[in-house]
């Protein structure tokens, strides 16, 4: 049985259209992300799992039961907010109890719950004191910890991590992580950060314009992206993407670069990459830096941004193409040098005119 | 404010104001002290004012006067009612016109905002003859209902409330609150500063209002504190009773002062934000 099933779901605000036929399975225990740029619908697909939105078309099951006619209230989900969402009046521990209260637990079992809940998150030190006196971070595992007492079906975040400075952040993406083991409980988080949803994710889903573009593991939608707008959405430094004319080479799609260098790929030729012009997409490292005379292309070195483990280079090939590429953390390129490139064909992705991506190895 | 900002206020601003203080306390002063003389002694010169013999007598005299507690007792009545109902209905209203959607909000917002440009001179005819026809003058209601439709209360809860976060009132209901519970448990608490501001301006307002129970109030018995010293002072002749009567003034804004100390950083809060902090 699925953790949470959606099938068909729309969404429209007036006449516009924010989710559009969405269907989505989530396992039992499954953390999965949904992951897009703003605007694109993915809060708006939570608040609709939340029953914070009502949805115009389709439905929603949790644990099997229809829900999207049911309050918030009554869907057995909990949900971390951007904001913390905390009742500013109520001390920590009266924010814990309120949700329990609301639903008649018994003030034993809130006890017990809120124990559990705080040793967890070692909030106990500052369990009377109110929101206000609490730092951002302190804020937010009180939110988490609001959420966890309730021992919900469903957990619901919507992009909890980005009021947290950077180092912050690192911490309580782990934290969360540790969290889902222990308690195996479904979520779903929201986040238009890739490297919350390539950290955190069992499953990401990727949504673009009010639809679904790729639903895969971490690995799935990095290596085998299923459109353009993945592949450059997902990574970093950003894939090269890169029009190019393919041809079929005995089976296999060959790419005519801008500045005439032919890359060979193992992606399986298909028709549809020879209408209206292909896209190249190359991840930086797999476009390494080689001496001027080696590789299949020359190139120009015009920046250089040196990380300590790896470097990047941005090197302009012969007409001009600006590709990222990756060099040795020791690396001694240095910008106006001439440099060769090595591209890993096998590792290169085409996508035809209408952004649809084919890979090396099954289609 | 930190001490460093506190330093850094200019020594002659610190001299005007306390120079203008001064100014504005000197007339309270100034009543203050008539209110401890014997009428009779201020009736032959009022410099007596500043020598002794001091005396509570005109104190005294008001609480023996049975009159000035009834109209004390009727102006309470009076401001805590209309302060209770307008707190009330504003906080209704503000929440109802921040959170629900309904056909017509806006204008009907508009319309209430209307409210604050008509002056309560222009309505003062018609309101009269509405609570003659229904034959509601001299009561408390009479002297309470009109003050209940307050628009400002409602603009200013209605941005209050408008500036809380729907995150609070989201949060709120995936808890299980009913829309009743989020109001009351979780949205109305967090409006007490707002709550506070309005409620000693309607206090305020309903204890010096004195036109309205004028018309209304006729009936000695259901005077209001400022309508019945105004009567006394008719009635006795400043020259005669002027300890007596200044003891009232006293007295009557007493229970102004007592509410200016108890709230007072509401107020101070309320002032800030007006002047656009």
């Amino acid at each position: 049985m699925a953790g949470v099933e959606l099938s068909g779901v729309s969404k429209r605000f007036g006449d516009v259209s924010v989710i559009d036929n969405v269907s989505l399975e989530i396992a039992q225990g499954e953390f999965v992300v949904f992951l897009g740029p703003s605007g694109c619908g993915k809060s708006t697909l939570l608040r609709l799992v939340a029953g914070l939105e009502q949805l115009d078309e389709g439905a929603i099951l949790i644990d099997g039961n229809r829900v999207d006619n049911l309050p918030p209230g009554k869907r057995d989900v909990a949900m971390v907010f951007q904001h913390y969402a905390l009742y500013p009046h109520m001390t920590v521990r009266d924010n814990l109890a309120f949700g329990l209260r609301n639903t008649g637990v018994s003030e034993d079992e809130i006890g017990g719950r809120i124990a559990t809940a705080v040793e967890k998150l070692e909030i106990g030190d500052f369990l009377q004191r109110r929101p206000g006196q609490l730092s951002g971070g302190q804020k937010q595992r009180v939110a988490i910890a609001r959420a966890i007492v309730k021992q919900p079906k469903l957990f619901l975040f919507d992009e909890p991590l980005s009021n947290l400075d950077a180092a912050l952040r690192a911490r309580t993406r782990i934290e969360l992580a540790q969290l889902h083991q222990q308690l195996r409980t479904t979520m779903i988080f929201v986040t238009h950060d890739q490297v919350e949803a390539m950290t955190l994710a069992d499953r990401i889903v990727v949504i673009n314009e009010r639809r679904i573009e790729q639903i895969g593991t971490p690995m799935e939608v990095y290596r085998r992206p299923a459109t353009s707008f993945v592949a450059s959405f997902v990574g970093t430094p950003k894939i090269n993407l890169v029009p190019v004319t393919a041809a079929n080479a005995g089976g296999l799609a060959a790419a005519r670069m801008p500045d005439g260098t032919l890359l060979e790929t193992t992606i399986p030729w298909d028709e549809a990459l020879a209408r209206d012009g292909a896209t190249l997409g190359l991840r930086p490292e797999n476009v390494r830096i080689t001496g001027a005379t080696q590789g299949q292309a020359p190139a120009t070195a015009r920046v250089v941004e040196r990380l300590g483990e790896r470097t990047i280079v941005y090197a302009a090939l012969a007409d001009g193409t600006l590709l990222t590429t990756e060099d040795r953390g020791d690396s001694t390129v240095q910008p106006g040098d001439e440099v060769g490139l090595a591209i890993d064909g096998n590792a290169a992705h085409l996508f035809a005119a209408d952004g649809t991506g084919h890979h090396a190895g099954a289609a | 404010m930190s001490s460093a900002a506190v330093r850094r206020v200019p020594r002659a601003a610190v001299i005007g104001v306390t120079m203008a203080a001064g100014l504005m306390v000197l007339p309270m002063l100034w009543v203050l002290i008539l209110s401890l003389k014997d009428s009779s002694a201020l009736m032959a010169d009022t410099t007596t004012a500043f020598s002794p013999p001091w005396t509570l007598v005109n104190y005294a005299n008001i609480v023996g006067d049975g009159q000035v507690a009834v109209w004390l007792l009727n102006s309470t009545i009076v401001s805590l009612l209309m302060t209770g109902g307008v707190l009330f209905l504003s906080s209704l209203a503000g929440y109802g016109f921040a959170r629900l959607e309904f056909p017509g909000r806006n204008i009907l917002f508009i319309v209430v905002l209307f409210g604050l440009a008509i002056p309560e001179q222009a309505v003062i005819i018609g309101r009269h003859q509405l609570f003659a026809a229904a034959e509601m003058h001299n009561t408390y209601t009479a002297l309470v209902m009109p003050g209940l439709s307050a628009p400002f209360g409602v603009f200013l809860m209605t941005q209050y409330f408008r500036a809380i976060p729907r995150e609070i009132d989201e949060a709120a209901m995936l808890d299980g609150a009913s829309r009743f519970r989020v109001f009351w448990r979780v949205l109305l608490p967090l409006t007490v500063p707002a709550q506070a501001t309005l409620g000693i301006f309607t206090f305020f307002h309903a204890w010096n209002d004195y036109w309205w129970p004028l018309i209304s109030a006729t009936n000695r018995d259901m005077l209001t504190l400022t309508v019945g010293i105004a009567a006394s002072q008719q009635n006795f002749a400043q020259a005669e009773g002027l300890g007596f009567l200044m003891a009232q003034a006293v007295f009557a804004g007493l229970p102004v002062l007592i509410i200016y100390v108890i709230f007072q950083k509401y107020i101070v809060r309320a002032v800030a934000g007006a002047a656009g902090q």
